[in-house]
């Protein structure tokens, strides 16, 4: 129950800093918008659509736009209207089809269809769709003048055949099969980079920050003030963790849950993700404790803690695919299993990749809890030490 | 036989070749107020710090009512209340949230600390900013919310390890107040100071310590008269003194007196006592006392016999 009290203070205390505000709502907010946008299946670009015409072809372009599954159209009322909205990042492109385009198409001369977007880099997916859709339409227009000019119909009535049918003749398909020992990087699309990866740097980064607290208990004298009440040390350690822990799992689930809303990120069975959340969080918050108890100002372990943090990642996989380490060097692949990333992955990876059960990630949820356990242990040992001798 | 608030015997620290503490050890019972005097670094901290459980031992012996206190027994521990010399208290929290905290790992229940949170703050004059952040206090209101944790569960022994440094004079005063209080009240006080005036005033008995180790124990006189200190008596007299110097120097109690120009100057045992006496003789010597003074031995000066330093050096 102490430890209870004490996590109770801690995260009161946590929460009337005004400025972790943004650490527990406002930066896994980035983080969901930056993962689900990298990583999300449902994302739908918006597409102004300006059709200066109600003649038949132009009409025919829009239809074939609103049938791409990534694009939300977007029909806009002007020009200048597109361009403000595409300005303000209200629509990710817009395109212009001009007044005479039917027209222009009729007599055999060129069209040009204007994209409007705000960096080429940013759009450039959603132009190869736009592009797609307008070839899509030229290919029946194409047939449908090759038609006249053999005197076969008209354009009018070849166009009309040709689109009638479109739907009947099947498309080619391009069977890639890779022959031969594939180069190590050339498998980065296979195992490419996940959300989960960046989930387990970032619980475990933020709740390294966390040794501060502990560190800041100690220097205020309170630690030492609250073993002088009937309270052991492993309570008031576990009390300090505990209260970074519900930080971390909130902020952890705060972004499964937000990115697989938004953007419908895969994060597989949610209670087995959800386990495998809360066991990496108490190993962060074990790792945090550690810290916390063996550097005794902010300063140290803030500079350590971005680097245990990132170096830990680093090697567990978070920055490269696990599978890539075992190709290009097998030692790497078991040296990053030292780290709780590599088995926190493992256990994502069942899970999302080959819809693994509980039997399935149990030892990596044991590992976890190990340690989780060892970190605790090592710290409850140094804080005693620190404080008592 | 009764059984002593707190007992402690042999206690010895050593930090690396430094012996912080050496072979100390006192008694305190109910209701007594027991001083550890001495300068910075005499190894008070240290002391209080074995038995308050807060730091190991590497000798003697700590019973809190009976109880063997040890950094992990928590039944010893449940009977005492510390005032860290340093200001313990969470400053984002209010005065009302840090008593709160600390009765809970007291085992205090939500209507007893409520209502003994309320009263503490009475005690402490500190119920009108009882839901303000300690962050906003002044050092003295701190070191009254300091205490008042110390006070909350009313605890058998308190411990104050030098309470009033730093304190502004009212506060010092409070304080003083609040400890004569309490030992009225029957809670037994270990008080450590480097403020003579201080150990004067609340302490029934000081312990004497420097460089780790107890110098002397006692009540103020005791500590007087072990190391031979004498009342200093200054008589302000008209007419001649010589008979009068005679006479005073067959009384009891005084050890030494001088005549001089105007006046006599006494070395008395407890001037107290034998005032009357020596001015009963004065007079009867035909020598008229204008005014008396009486300078007593104070445990500065006991110090600065057993130490050959001051208190503050």
């Amino acid at each position: 129950m102490k430890s209870f009290t004490i996590a109770a203070v801690n995260l009161k205390r946590f929460v009337r800093d005004r400025s972790n505000v943004f650490f527990v709502f406002i930066f896994p907010m980035l983080l969901i918008l930056v993962l689900g946008s990298a990583f999300g299946g449902d994302f739908q670009a918006r597409l102004g659509v300006i059709a200066e015409s109600e003649d038949p072809l132009a009409q025919d372009l829009v239809t074939r736009l609103q049938a791409i599954e990534t694009v939300a159209v977007v029909e806009a009322d002007s020009a200048e209207g597109a361009l403000r909205s595409v300005e303000r990042g209200e629509l990710e492109a817009a395109v212009i089809i001009p007044a005479d385009y039917d027209e222009a198409i009729g007599s055999g001369r060129t069209v040009s269809v204007e994209f409007l977007a705000r960096s080429a880099q940013e759009a450039s997916s959603l132009r190869s769709n736009v592009e797609s859709a307008i070839t899509q339409q030229a290919v029946v227009l194409r047939a449908a003048r090759f038609a006249e000019s053999e005197g076969l119909a008209t354009f009018d009535a070849a166009l009309s055949t040709a689109t009638a049918t479109e739907g009947f003749i099947g498309d080619v398909s391009v069977d890639v099969v890779a022959v031969g020992e594939a180069f190590a990087l050339d498998e980065l699309g296979q195992f490419d980079s996940s959300a989960q990866t960046q989930l387990l740097l970032f619980v475990f980064l933020t709740s390294l920050a966390g040794s501060s607290a502990l560190i800041q208990t100690r220097r205020l004298g309170v630690a030492r003030r609250m073993i002088a009440t009937p309270t052991q040390v492993r309570n008031v350690l576990v009390g300090e963790g505990l209260g970074r822990f519900a930080v971390a799992l909130v902020q952890g689930l705060f972004i499964m849950i937000g990115t697989w809303l938004i953007f419908g990120v895969d994060w597989g069975d949610p209670i087995l993700a959800t386990v495998i959340l809360l066991l990496f969080s108490l190993v962060g918050s074990g790792a945090a404790m550690l810290m916390g108890a063996v550097f005794s100002n902010d300063e140290q372990a803030g500079g350590m803690g971005v680097l245990l943090g990132l170096g830990l990642a680093a090697l567990g996989g978070c920055m490269m695919p696990l599978q890539v380490f075992e190709l290009i060097a097998p030692g790497l692949y078991t040296v990053a299993h030292i780290t709780p990333h590599a088995w926190g992955l493992e256990a994502f990876d069942s899970i999302v990749l080959s819809n693994g059960t509980f039997t399935d990630i149990a030892v990596f949820l044991l590992i976890l809890v190990g340690y989780a356990v060892v970190f605790y242990a090592l710290a409850i040992w140094r804080l005693r030490v620190v404080l008592t001798r | 036989m009764t059984q002593r608030t707190l007992e402690c015997s042999g206690l010895r620290k050593v930090f690396d070749d430094l012996v912080a503490v050496d072979d100390v050890g006192f008694h305190i019972d109910a209701g007594e107020t027991y001083g550890l005097l001495g300068p910075n670094g005499a190894g008070k901290t240290t002391s209080i710090s074995m038995i308050s459980g807060l730091l190991m031992r590497d000798g003697g012996t700590v019973t809190v009512g009976g109880r063997e206190m040890t950094t992990t027994s928590t039944d010893a521990k449940a009977l005492l209340g510390l005032v860290p010399q340093d200001i313990a208290v969470y400053p984002d929290l209010t005065a009302r949230e840090n008593l709160t905290f600390f009765g809970r790992l007291y085992d205090m229940d939500g209507k007893t600390l409520k209502a003994r949170a309320d009263e503490v703050l009475e005690i402490i004059g500190l119920s009108d900013r009882a839901d303000d952040r300690t962050e906003d206090f002044s050092g003295g209101m701190k070191r009254r919310l300091n205490i008042g944790i110390g006070l909350l569960h009313k605890p058998a022994l308190l411990i104050l390890d030098e309470p009033t440094v730093g304190v502004d004079p009212q506060s010092r005063n409070a304080i003083l107040e609040s400890v004569e209080h309490l030992s009225r009240e029957g809670m037994a006080v270990l008080y450590t100071t480097h403020y003579m005036e201080e150990a004067e005033r609340l302490c029934d008995r000081v312990g004497i310590i420097d460089h780790g180790q107890i110098k002397a124990e006692g009540t103020r006189r005791e500590l007087v008269q072990m190391v031979g200190q004498h009342d200093r008596v200054r008589l302000e007299t008209t007419g001649s003194v010589d008979a009068a110097v005679a006479a005073l120097d067959a009384l009891d109690g005084v050890a030494k007196s001088d005549g001089g120009d105007g006046s006599i100057e006494l070395l008395v045992i407890e001037a107290g006592e034998h005032l009357t006496e020596i001015l009963s003789v004065v007079t009867e010597s035909g020598v008229a006392v204008s005014g008396v003074d009486i300078d007593e031995p104070n445990l500065e000066s006991v110090f600065l016999h057993l130490t050959g330093r001051a208190l503050r050096d």
